[in-house]
């Protein structure tokens, strides 16, 4: 059951190319989870909000909102990341707003490469560890991370950070970022992707990316928009004669043989990407819908959920394959 | 040929922006083989670390330098240029490198620099570095090359807005009259190693520290004194580039798929575009589901049915899969056909809509298609 285990992490990273769908998964999964009575924070970083309004609630902003029963959201920005993290570090209040709103400070801050990305990721990290009446503030924290470049370099600061900054009070929170994202039994992160060609080839660097530069554990791989392989080989090859006739039939049958031919080309990425990743991988089937919104989400969760039964399913049938065989 | 190719003809420069995902290499190198096919010395410049345009243009390796498509390769996919096609991928921290180079007064200081830590990671890992480096590579070629046309494929940035933003943000952070007025006594006074303590006030500096540790603002007050005397060159630089950006030679070519989001973010990166007086050359909506069924009702299975009974070949399943496809086929095109208008109504510069195509366009011989089409 890909889809639901990886819900038993605290903290699951949803990255992959621009445009494949990152938030739609991340607040699918976080749906998911909310449902099954898990307190879940979505964290967005410095985006144009996208879960909120996916979920039908208003934009959280910097200030945590609940936009559905257990669901909670979030967008993290660097300014105001560096504030709270200030705070946190200096303890009080009035001494962050002496020293940090002072202008000479500011700029040598904003100098400090990275340091925006390391007080994002701390939030987002720090939310992971809170604890509150003696257990988790949250059951589970969903990153929707920026796409694949952006993810990689913000996701490397800690690690980066250990390698390059002396013994202090920077490399101390590196530190504890980086042991909290490399525990496997803590982090997971997912990629997600198209079944086209260049999101697949990046899924696939990503994946290097992540298990080398990363060290981060994986979770799963969504392949999202996935059409559905509705005709078979026999059917596809009459609809091109179909096709060239007239209405009602002539147009059905070039909707279907456009349907037919990205289907194929989605199952070849498919295996292409299936081969290259030892990652289980989540179907998410293409959906026609007019808009985005929490119906389209709970499709999505829907079909994640249901992925699990229908991989148990496949692997069930592979493990009784040869005894049939034998039979 | 289109209208956007028409708009293009008198340019030297052409910028694809948009958001990730939409094709925006893909664009990039049609527009660049259409004009090497027309006649013309072309360079496709990308910044693109999954080597995307390595891909389509079958280049093995892409480097900093520029490569040239060689003809046997236009030859096998039945095209014959007129003029030249050359491809380069943009190392970001080579190019920083050459940067620094360029400006530093003496081999002592260069090498001071490229040891720093912060400038390390400025060069190689700074969000917006990329960004910057692209429109300074951008200069570079486009005042010392003699290329007819180059297209430049910006990188998929988080924020459209990072493009135009990096490179002042980044200069920012080299040098402000702040940092400057802060370090002069010790740059003057030929220090190396500049006291935290001359930064500003000590209250201030020791915060500071417990905040960041003491020795990354030691590194930091190293980097800002190496780059003294540096920083107006790099300036006028930026400046340079940023009005190369605003002359007519130049074109940006916005590109963006049918979704609304996408739609949303090249409406905002136009509106921007014109704020700043920068020349559009046009809007390229990519992957539009094309409508398939004219007006009326659609047909149901059993139309169909009947249809394919005419045809002598009646199968109820096949009939309803049929007409399930169609439905959701143009409930798709309805939803595209509703965002294009959208971004057509609200954009300027020519207009060109490309249908989703049967196949994905990775070779050459397709990437002359789409020119065609462009």
């Amino acid at each position: 059951m890909p889809g639901l285990a990886l819900l038993d992490h605290r903290l699951l990273i949803v990255t992959g190319k621009g445009g494949v769908g990152k938030s739609t998964i991340a607040a699918a999964l976080a749906l998911l989870a909310a449902r099954r009575g898990r307190r879940v924070l979505v964290c967005e970083l410095n985006a144009q909000e996208r879960v909120a309004p996916l979920l039908g609630a208003p934009l959280a902003g910097f200030e945590t909102r609940q936009a559905l029963p257990n669901l909670f959201t979030v967008n993290v920005t660097p300014r105001d990341a560096m504030r709270e993290y200030g705070i946190m570090t200096l303890r009080f209040k009035s001494i962050y707003d002496a020293v940090f709103e002072n202008r000479v400070v500011r700029y040598f801050l904003r100098a400090i490469p990275s340091l925006s990305e390391l007080v994002m990721l701390g939030k987002v990290l720090y939310e992971v560890r809170v604890q509150e009446h003696g257990r988790p503030r949250w059951d589970l924290v969903i990153l929707d991370a920026p796409a694949t470049g952006h993810a990689v370099q913000l996701l490397r600061v800690p690690g980066a950070l250990m390698d390059t900054v002396p013994p202090g009070p920077l490399r101390r929170d590196a530190e504890w970022m980086h042991a909290l994202l490399v525990d496997p039994g803590t982090t997971s992160l997912s990629i997600v992707t198209l079944p086209e060609e260049m999101p697949v080839n990046e899924a696939i660097e990503l994946d290097a990316a992540v298990r080398g530069l990363l060290g981060i554990a994986r979770g799963a791989l969504f392949v999202n928009a996935m059409p559905e392989a509705r005709f078979s080989a026999e059917e596809t090859s009459r609809l091109s004669d179909l096709a060239a006739g007239g209405a009602p039939l002539g147009p059905a049958a070039l909707a279907a043989r456009l349907q037919a031919i990205r289907a194929e080309q989605a199952g070849r990425y498919l295996a292409r990407a299936r081969a290259a990743l030892d990652l289980p991988t989540v179907l998410v089937p293409l959906l026609a819908r007019e808009q985005w919104d929490l119906g389209a989400v709970e499709a999505v969760a829907a079909a994640i959920a249901g992925s699990g039964e229908a991989g148990g399913e496949r692997a069930e049938v592979e493990a009784l394959s040869p005894r049939l065989e034998r039979l | 040929m289109g209208e956007l190719a028409d708009r293009l003809r008198g340019k030297r420069i052409a910028v694809c922006v948009g958001p990730g995902g939409v094709g925006k290499t893909t664009l990039a190198a049609a527009i660049g083989l259409g004009r090497a096919l027309a006649g013309g010395k072309v360079l496709v410049c990308t910044i693109d670390p999954a080597r995307r345009l390595a891909n389509a243009l079958g280049l093995e390796t892409l480097g900093n330098v520029e490569a040239h498509v060689p003809e046997h390769r236009l030859a096998e996919a039945g095209l014959r240029a007129r003029g030249q096609l050359f491809a380069m991928m943009l190392d970001a921290k080579r190019t920083w490198d050459d940067l620094v180079a360029r400006h530093a007064p003496d081999r002592a200081r260069r090498e001071r620099i490229y040891r720093n830590r912060l400038y390390q990671q400025l060069s190689s890992a700074l969000a917006g570095s990329q960004e910057y480096m692209a429109m300074e590579k951008l200069y570079e070629l486009a005042t010392e090359r003699d290329y007819d046309l180059i297209v430049l494929d910006t990188p998929p940035t988080a924020h459209a807005l990072d493009f135009l933003d990096a490179p002042d943000r980044i200069l920012d952070l080299l040098g402000n009259d702040t940092a400057r007025t802060l370090l002069a006594p010790a740059v003057s006074a030929g220090r190396v190693g500049l006291r935290l303590f001359q930064l500003g006030g000590t209250y201030v500096a020791r915060t500071m520290a417990r905040f960041t540790g003491a020795e990354v603002l030691q590194d930091l007050a190293d980097f800002m004194a190496s780059f003294q005397g540096m920083y107006d060159g790099f300036k006028e630089r930026a400046a340079a580039v940023r009005s190369l950006l605003a002359e007519p030679q130049v074109g940006f070519v916005l590109t963006s798929s049918a979704s609304p989001r996408s739609v949303d973010e090249v409406l905002f990166f136009h509106e921007r575009l014109l704020a700043e007086g920068m020349p559009i050359a046009g809007v390229v909506a990519n992957r539009v589901t094309p409508q398939l069924w004219g007006t009326g009702p659609l047909p149901d299975a059993a139309d169909l049915e009947a249809a394919l009974a005419a045809h002598g070949a009646p199968d109820g399943s096949f009939a309803a899969r049929l007409a399930r496809t169609l439905s959701e086929h143009e409930q798709l095109a309805r939803v595209d056909a509703r965002e294009v208008a959208r971004l057509f109504e609200e954009s300027s510069g020519a207009h060109v809509a490309l249908p989703r195509l049967e196949t994905d366009v990775h070779d050459l011989a397709s990437l002359a298609r789409l020119a065609e089409a462009l």
